[in-house]
């Protein structure tokens, strides 16, 4: 039986005139200030003022060294800036759709894995491997593959007879978004695959066995019983892949730079174009698109968790 | 006796110390960032010059660094507002924000403006300073694979410029034949894919209208603007260029014409030669590649067939916050010279801003630059490339549009063209 013991109040009253640094509720401030200084001053530095000054910047046309207060007008121009508005619905169509192709191809390698494929080792590691890639690797390969001439997807369509389908992949408006998602789902699979398998083998073996006392099959297994349960993980997945996605920046600026005629164009790359690619060194109208899309993220992650975190509370 | 050598020994060397100070102290180290890292010609013309300079000069020494142009500019941006720009960087004139935000130093009492050519200085004046070293100038040319386009059953002209009907020919023969016609790629450059098209607007325009058309005082819809997209239209749908064009980049353009699969014709800025005349081990043309320099099509009832467009590229600026001004200004001095201009276009088979004395010019390319001369003989310049005069959306526009889809057969001439207007026409 265990015993609890409740100090009394003369050992509780000692402890508060006695403050330990192994409890944090009882240091005193200037213990905790010196402990939060550093990283304080890190993140003032490194975000809140950025972010504050660039909300700051967006009200200004800063031309060189002078800077003139605008008001609203970057705001208002954004409102009728055609590229903006392309670049938003671009990003969108990518934040929303591409999750889903990363968390299903992640839950399905990840069952491949939980099943006992042949060479499963070896694959949990070919899988994963994309994930250790730099950005700028994966771009650079994935243009090989998507050449048109000699890259690897046109030469195998060719050599099965399909050399109609042989396509400009990057340079086709009506393709390139569409291929900059592939490559971008096959580096981030393996990452979704490990999460995914490490909450496969998390879940109780009891309701598993019971399924399968039950003649439950593999598809109706994975229907009613392992994906529900892995709902939370899923979610957590999606929701992780939708906020990288809402910031896509490096994969487009090395494979397209928004082109083909914007196809390609996200709120980052040209948020970047508006500050270093635009003839000027006005930093007040791409303020105001990052001040913008600052809120949308914010507003689209919440939104987000209200709506899908209504049955089971997320875990990130 | 042992303390009085001790002391002498003490006074010699603080006299020594107390004498090389001076020295130390005037030793000033100037920070130069140069492009063409991946260009050896360039990039051992600006070391020799560099070095030359340092050995000439002791009180200096200076920091060179080569940077790709891309990251150089988007550093040079970052730096210049806080003051921790190199005291000379690499500049091209059409970046001209950098001079309207004051952050350029104007040259005219540092280096001597009677070195420059007389058609290089409008690149780098403004309010009657010279703000640029202009380095770098080249004309737009069309280079041709001679042998193929014999082959392929095309004969050029003694004039070396085929007629608007007969580029079209030229064209399909070679789709027929299966060889690509126009070797370009815009894989990862904003201008290559208008040469053909705005090389062809310049002669059918003229220089006074074709200025008009990049300046914003004239229409794509213009009858004789949609006249030559007609036509280029007509050739981009007849195949004339690469299927990869969208995503073929620079270098690789350069290997596809000279090297593998080939093409007739490659439209380049005549700093060809920077990729072309390296070694073939090297990507750059083989020995025995029988290239032709021809003229752009004349364009039917052209205003000015014997126009060409000649620019200024790489230049050399100074930083107007530089704290050693005097340094940065003796080395563009002294880079500054008709002999450092004959070099350049003896190392580099390339033209220069600064004055040049042909006789001198000892290059194993002797043939090349006889011909690129003789292409260049009575013609008419017009100054300055789109990207030149185009900026912001418009300049956006121009690389999306007129540089990409257009040429892609993406757009029609007459989507091509509201795109334009709506970006570029002062209505």
């Amino acid at each position: 039986m265990t015993s609890i013991s409740i100090p009394s109040a003369a050992e509780e009253g000692a402890q508060h005139a006695a403050p330990s640094l192994a409890d944090p509720r009882r240091a005193s401030w200037w213990v905790l200030a010196v402990f939060l200084a550093p990283a304080l001053a890190v993140y003032i530095g490194l975000t809140a003022y950025p972010a504050f000054r660039t909300f700051y910047d967006s009200f200004f046309t800063i031309e060189g060294l002078d800077a003139t207060f605008v008001g609203l007008d970057n705001y208002r121009a954004l409102m009728s800036d055609e590229t903006f508005w392309v670049s938003v619905r671009n990003t969108f169509i990518w934040s929303f759709i591409a999750p889903v192709l990363d968390v299903v191809t992640g839950l399905l390698l990840a069952l491949a894995l939980y099943a006992g494929v042949p060479a499963a080792r070896f694959l949990r590691v070919a899988w994963f491997t994309p994930v250790l890639l730099s950005y700028v690797v994966v771009a650079i390969l994935w243009m090989w593959i998507f050449n048109y001439d000699w890259g690897i997807l046109n030469a195998m369509l060719r050599a099965v007879g399909l050399g109609a389908l042989a396509s400009s992949w990057l340079g086709d408006p009506n393709l390139a978004l569409g291929a900059l998602i592939v490559t971008h789902a096959w580096k981030w699979a393996g990452f979704n695959m490990v999460v995914c398998l490490a909450a496969i083998h998390s879940l109780p073996r009891e309701v598993l066995e019971a399924s399968e006392l039950d003649n439950c099959g593999w598809g109706a297994k994975l229907r009613y019983v392992i994906v529900p349960m892995l709902r939370p993980t899923l979610l957590n997945l999606y929701i992780l892949a939708f906020i990288g996605k809402m910031k896509i920046f490096d994969l487009v600026w090395i494979m397209t730079q928004g082109g083909p005629l914007w196809a390609t164009e996200t709120v980052s790359t040209y948020v970047y174009k508006r500050a270093f690619n635009w003839n000027t060194f006005d930093l007040g109208y791409p303020s105001a698109i990052a001040s913008v899309w600052f809120v949308v993220v914010c507003a689209a992650v919440i939104i987000l968790n209200r709506l899908l975190a209504t049955r089971e509370r997320l875990e990130y | 006796m042992t303390a009085r050598r001790i002391g002498l020994a003490a006074v010699v060397a603080a006299a020594t110390i107390a004498s090389a100070a001076p020295a130390f102290a005037q030793a000033t180290q100037i920070t130069m960032w140069s492009n063409w890292p991946d260009e050896p010609a360039k990039k051992d013309w600006v070391t020799t010059r560099v070095k030359d300079f340092e050995a000439a000069n002791k009180q200096c020494s200076v920091k060179l660094s080569f940077i790709p142009k891309a990251d150089l500019y988007t550093q040079a941006k970052s730096a210049v507002r806080t003051g921790q720009a190199p005291d000379i960087f690499y500049m091209e004139p059409d970046q001209p924000e950098f001079l309207a935000g004051g952050f350029l130093e104007p040259l005219d009492s540092y280096v001597d403006l009677a070195q420059y050519e007389d058609w290089s200085k409008p690149a780098w004046t403004s309010k009657g300073k010279v703000y640029g070293l202009p380095v770098e100038a080249y004309t737009v040319e069309l280079y041709y694979n001679k042998d193929a386009v014999k082959k392929v059953g095309v004969d050029v002209p003694a004039s070396f410029q085929l007629t608007q009907e007969q580029f079209t020919d030229l064209v399909k023969k070679g789709v027929a034949a299966g060889i690509t016609p126009v070797s370009q790629g815009v894989g990862d450059r904003p201008f290559p894919g208008g040469l053909l098209l705005f090389e062809s607007l310049l002669r059918k325009l003229g220089i006074e209208d074709y200025g008009k058309l990049l300046n914003g005082g004239l229409s794509f819809k213009d009858p004789r603007v949609v006249e030559v997209m007609t036509w280029m239209k007509g050739l981009v749908d007849a195949g004339a260029y690469p299927k990869s064009f969208s995503t073929l980049k620079l270098g690789e353009s350069h290997f596809y014409f000279y090297n593998t699969p080939g093409a007739l014709t490659f439209p380049d800025p005549s700093w060809f030669t920077g990729r072309a005349f390296a070694p073939p081990e090297g990507g750059g043309m083989p020995a025995n590649f029988p290239l032709g320099i021809m003229q752009f099509p004349a364009m039917d009832k052209g205003a000015c067939p014997d126009c060409k467009t000649l620019a200024v590229a790489g230049s050399f600026v100074m930083y107007s916050k530089s704290k050693n001004k005097d340094c940065a200004g003796a080395l563009m001095k002294s880079m500054a010279t008709v002999e450092n201009g004959t070099k350049w276009m003896e190392q580099v088979s390339l033209q220069t801003g600064l004055k040049s004395d042909p006789a001198k010019i000892n290059s194993p390319r002797k043939d090349y630059f006889a011909e690129l001369n003789a292409r260049n003989k009575n013609v008419k310049y017009f100054f300055g490339t789109p990207l030149l005069y185009y900026r912001a959306k418009c300049a956006e526009t121009y690389t999306q549009v007129m540089n990409n889809a257009f040429p892609a057969g993406l757009l029609s001439v007459q989507e091509a063209a509201e795109k334009m207007d709506s970006a570029c026409f002062k209505s």
